[in-house]
């Protein structure tokens, strides 16, 4: 008799500890800032309205458009950095790579700096790039330039370079896993199909990693996409990105407004790509042929 | 009931900051402004512990207090954003009478607009200083002396500017605008235009003090505008050689007030700390530690060595007057710093 | 017939001490079912892993054909595999996974598509065309695995353990259907298996694996009737073994002394008296006596244990020395004879001279 009750505590509490932190901590929050998002600025503050200002501020003011499309850009160009250097590596752990130890250590190698604090390792890039730096003074040793350069940092070059390097992980991770749980066997199978190496790798390989391939740019693309230290630390004039604009509004601004609405239009912009690259992932054994 | 209790617990942890004295303020101000070298010998004077949160701009203030409320006894914001701190009802006006030392202050600062409202005090004029110009020694032949001398090609990446509305100020003195905190909206568009000239030739505009000096330690940067007396020192510390200017056109004058937030419990202390602050105590302590100027002539000019004194132009009302002081942009404040961002957007 | 492949001193060693297959030459008529036995590790899966060209032999030649495709890669070698666990394309349909070995071939896609369809079909699973090999059982996907590799028309089809993953009554179900396809479509069969029924049953010739060598090559019957070492007569149905000792030999016959009486044996070699030898004789090929029953070559014996299985029963029979020896029995022959046994009691065995194999040394296993 007493027991189902307990039981029915115990299942309710199970359930109800994490509805109640989504609702309180996620939800809740996001509503605040829909609210938020129609309301107006009005010195000294703002106050509450409800209208569409502030969004057809952000489409009609160059300003934030710029921006934005400047971020689509950076974060598109740190996702395919992380795609064109992370597939090769990970490809090279899971099928050539014959020593399990050796393996394993270069695994960890990239997944360990996750464990140094975010800013250090952005810091750290900007000690490379500098003007006076680790790249300038190696390139003037080998004599390939003669007065050090200041092209590397600053600017969004770098801004690429470090985000890349801090996101990579998340692009090595899901494709060395999905690479992972691919049969040995059905490359073999399509060598012996007549499939050369390279079509092999069209046709069999590449298809099967695809969900990994869509998870590691959906990773890197959303976190370089909100990301704003990397613009703070290495990123020149040119650098904003739409998390600073963000950053500034419910700053310096004190437009909490249509810093609101920015954050909805980057929500929106992310959990599109998400719900598109699920799309992807769920067709990733959607055949070719 | 155990949720109940965690509840109870957490919120426990969560106050259970500084040990309760006999009293205690909370500051939300800037690093230096409640530095232990001076702070220990109020606290063991007055029974009053201070805990303090650092600022890193004026644009923390308002979002900090409307965040969370209720946590604060005091604030620093400077000239130009203590007025929206008063018509953001934040702060409550002054018992300047409960204040010693008042009448040590500057008249040129009690004369701002930006601290008072209908006759009252909101705000007790505690430090100054002056944003100046700064150049790296080794870089030039012939001294740098205007303002123009940021949008030089042959200077090209190595111009730094403070990552603030100030960037206006300082364009529109180079376009000859002298009334910088009124201008009107053709005159921001100007200012917006030639600082998007100057932008190619920026390496990097800085957002903190400590991010300037690394620019400069770093050779990245060899002119820019700083904080005067503070970033200069430090780089003086770290061996570089950089040289302070006030420009042709005029440099901008900041001054910092502390303000009581409404409706603090701590009221007693609060007042014991504006007093202190207002002392030699507090007035030699931030100009020990920051290099910032006093805004109490009468202190400062006892606990300080007539070399400093003169330094910090604490002996020159001319210097003062020069300074164009900060002044509330008010309802024009959207326009400044919009203007400003859509610099930094493109 | 000619010899599709021909296997020249072909070794695998990964190391001075890890030898996968060691000197094994062998010869695959065009046409032929042959089988590569033994227990795993016997380097049966390595040495059709070399002719399917996925791992490069360390010595020796494979010819296919008459050509010489020892290095060649395997989408080089007109040979298809039949993998373990059938290694289709998941991202495929069953059409797709069927016509993708036609890609290469230089067919047009109608084309393609009508050579799949008539490989399933071959298999019975026309209907299964658009299905993704996750929506099919076990069996079907075999089938599916069988139609890409012979809609190649490969000279030679390998299969390894094709039918190790299946349920029991699945897998002599397939046996046949193999056996049949191999005669449908005239290709040469090469198949690994572990498994001697499925040996016996399928094949036209069985290659006798034993660490990475051939103990013994032949048709089905012949091995089993003729193993040549203790190793394959274990390996090739069951055999019981006894330690004898040579008491006298002429050059065609011999009397041989075991710890359960003596026993006359034929001789294809000729042995020395007093020579250590082992015995062995296949427990159906032996008959348990009656009492009184006479015979000429019998052994004798307690009763151990008895065991009814269906048809028949075993009657395991303890000797003087330990060992234990099997007798199977018609269960309707020996209750006609009322020679089924109870435990504890003697019993006598008989077992025909041709029917004892005799092996050199004490080597029974």
């Amino acid at each position: 008799m007493s027991a189902a009750p307990r039981r029915n505590l115990a299942g309710a509490l199970i359930l109800g500890i994490p509805i109640l932190w989504i609702l309180v901590f996620m939800l809740l929050p996001y509503g605040i800032i829909v609210t938020y998002s129609f309301w107006i600025k009005k010195y000294p503050s703002f106050m509450p309205a409800f209208q569409l200002g502030n969004y057809v501020t952000l489409f009609t003011d160059p300003q934030y458009l710029q921006v934005m499309a400047r971020t689509l850009k950076i974060s598109t160009l740190v996702s395919l950095c992380s795609f064109a250097l992370a597939y090769p590596f990970a490809y090279y752990l899971v099928f050539r790579c014959r020593s399990q130890a050796l393996r394993t250590w270069l695994y960890m190698a990239v997944i360990a700096p996750l464990w140094v604090s975010y800013l250090l390792r952005a810091y750290v890039w900007k000690t490379i790039l500098g003007t006076e730096g680790i790249l300038n003074s190696f390139l003037i040793s080998t004599g390939i330039i003669a007065e050090p350069s200041p092209v590397f940092l600053y600017n969004q070059f770098a801004m690429v370079v470090t985000l890349t390097y801090i996101f990579i992980p998340f692009m090595v991770m899901p494709i060395y896993t999905a690479l992972e749980k691919i049969p040995r066997n059905l490359s073999e199978a399509s060598a012996d199909l007549g499939m050369g190496p390279w079509r092999t790798f069209l046709h069999v390989t590449l298809p099967l990693s695809m969900p990994g391939v869509a998870a590691g740019f959906t990773l890197t693309f959303c976190l370089s996409f909100g990301d704003f230290v990397a613009p703070f630390l290495v990123g020149g004039p040119d650098g904003n990105l739409v998390a600073n604009v963000i950053a500034t509004q419910f700053g310096a601004a004190l437009n909490w407004p249509l810093g609101s609405a920015l954050a909805i239009v980057m929500l929106i912009i992310v959990l599109s790509i998400v719900s598109l690259s699920d799309r992807l992932e769920s067709r990733g054994n959607g055949g070719e042929f | 009931m155990k949720t109940q209790y965690l509840v109870t617990a957490c919120a426990l942890s969560a106050l259970a900051g500084p040990v309760l004295a006999e009293g205690s303020v909370s500051v939300l101000t800037w690093e230096g402004y409640a530095d232990p070298s001076f702070i220990s010998t109020f606290e063991e004077q007055s029974g009053c512990s201070v805990s303090a949160t650092y600022v890193g701009s004026n644009d923390d203030f308002a979002p900090k207090l409307m965040a969370g409320g209720g946590i604060y006894d005091l604030i620093t914001p400077s000239i130009d954003t203590t007025k929206l701190m008063i018509d953001l009802g934040f702060v409550e006006p002054l018992d300047t009478a409960a204040i010693t030392g008042w009448d040590g202050i500057y008249p040129k600062f009690l004369g701002q607009d930006g601290i008072q409202k209908d006759g009252a005090y909101y705000g007790m004029p505690y430090s100054w200083g002056a944003i100046a110009f700064m150049y790296r020694d080794d870089a030039f032949t012939t001294p740098p002396t205007s303002i123009a001398d940021l949008w030089r090609e042959d200077l090209k990446g190595k111009i730094s500017l403070w990552d603030d509305k100030s960037a206006i100020y300082v364009a529109a003195r180079k376009n000859g605008d002298m009334n910088i905190y009124d201008l009107s909206d053709e005159q921001i568009a100007k200012a917006q235009e030639a600082l998007l000239e100057q932008k190619p030739l920026v390496r990097k505009y800085w957002a903190t003090a400590g991010e300037l000096v690394d620019l400069y330690k770093a050779g990245e940067v060899v002119i820019s505008n700083t904080w005067a007396g503070y970033q200069s020192s430090l780089l003086a510390a770290e061996g570089v050689k950089v040289t302070e200017f006030i420009p042709t056109e005029g440099a901008e004058g900041w001054m910092d007030s502390w303000m009581v937030v409404k409706d603090t419990p701590n009221k007693e202390c609060a007042y014991k700390f504006l007093n202190m602050q207002l002392s030699e105590l507090g007035q030699c302590g931030v100009a020990n530690v920051n290099g910032y100027s006093a805004a109490n002539a009468a202190a400062a000019k006892s606990c300080m060595t007539s070399e400093q004194f003169a330094a910090l132009h604490q002996d020159d009302p001319d210097y003062l007057d020069s300074l164009l002081i900060w002044a509330p942009l008010a309802d024009r404040f959207e326009t400044y710093t919009n203007a400003w961002n859509a610099v930094k957007a493109q | 017939m000619a010899a599709i492949i021909e296997l020249e001193n072909l070794s695998k060693h990964y190391s001075s001490t890890i030898i996968g297959v060691d000197d094994v030459s062998l010869s695959v008529e065009d046409g032929e079912f042959v089988t590569l036995l033994g227990p795993s590790g016997c380097g049966k899966s390595t040495l059709l892993r070399m002719i399917g060209g996925f791992e490069a032999p360390t010595h020796g030649r494979i010819r296919l054909a008459e050509r010489d495709v020892t290095w060649d890669p395997p989408y080089k070698r007109a040979v298809n595999m039949v993998f373990q666990d059938y290694a289709l394309f998941p991202h495929m349909t069953v059409g797709e996974n069927i016509a993708y070995g036609l890609k290469m071939m230089g067919m047009g896609r109608a084309e393609q598509r009508t050579a799949a369809l008539e490989a399933l079909t071959l298999v019975g699973l026309a209907d299964r065309f658009d299905q993704r090999p996750n929506q099919l059982s076990g069996g079907q996907r075999q089938r599916v695995a069988l139609a890409r590799a012979i809609v190649r028309r490969p000279k030679v089809l390998l299969l390894d353990e094709p039918l190790s993953a299946l349920d029991a009554r699945l897998r002599e179900q397939m046996q046949i259907e193999l056996k049949h396809l191999h005669d449908k479509v005239g290709i040469t069969f090469i198949m690994v298996t572990h498994d001697q029924t499925e040996a016996l049953v399928m094949s036209d010739r069985v290659v006798v694996m034993e660490q990475g060598r051939i103990a013994q090559e032949g048709k089905p019957q012949d091995l089993y009737d003729h193993p040549v070492s203790p190793y394959v007569a274990n390996f090739i149905g069951t055999t019981n073994f006894v330690p004898a000792t040579v008491a006298d030999a002429t050059e065609a016959a011999a009397t041989i002394e075991t710890a359960a009486g003596s026993l006359q044996v034929l001789l294809d070699r000729p042995v020395a008296k007093g020579a250590e030898m082992t015995l062995g004789f296949r427990p159906e090929k032996t008959r348990a006596l009656a009492e009184g029953e006479a015979a000429e070559n019998a052994l004798s014996g307690h009763v151990a244990e008895v065991i009814y299985y269906g048809l028949g029963v075993r009657v395991s029979v303890e000797i003087a020395d330990g060992t234990r020896l099997y007798v199977d029995s018609l269960l309707a022959d020996a209750l006609a004879r009322s020679t089924v046994p109870q435990v504890g009691t003697k019993m006598r065995v008989a077992v025909e001279p041709h029917n004892i194999f005799l092996f050199d040394g004490r080597v029974a296993p």
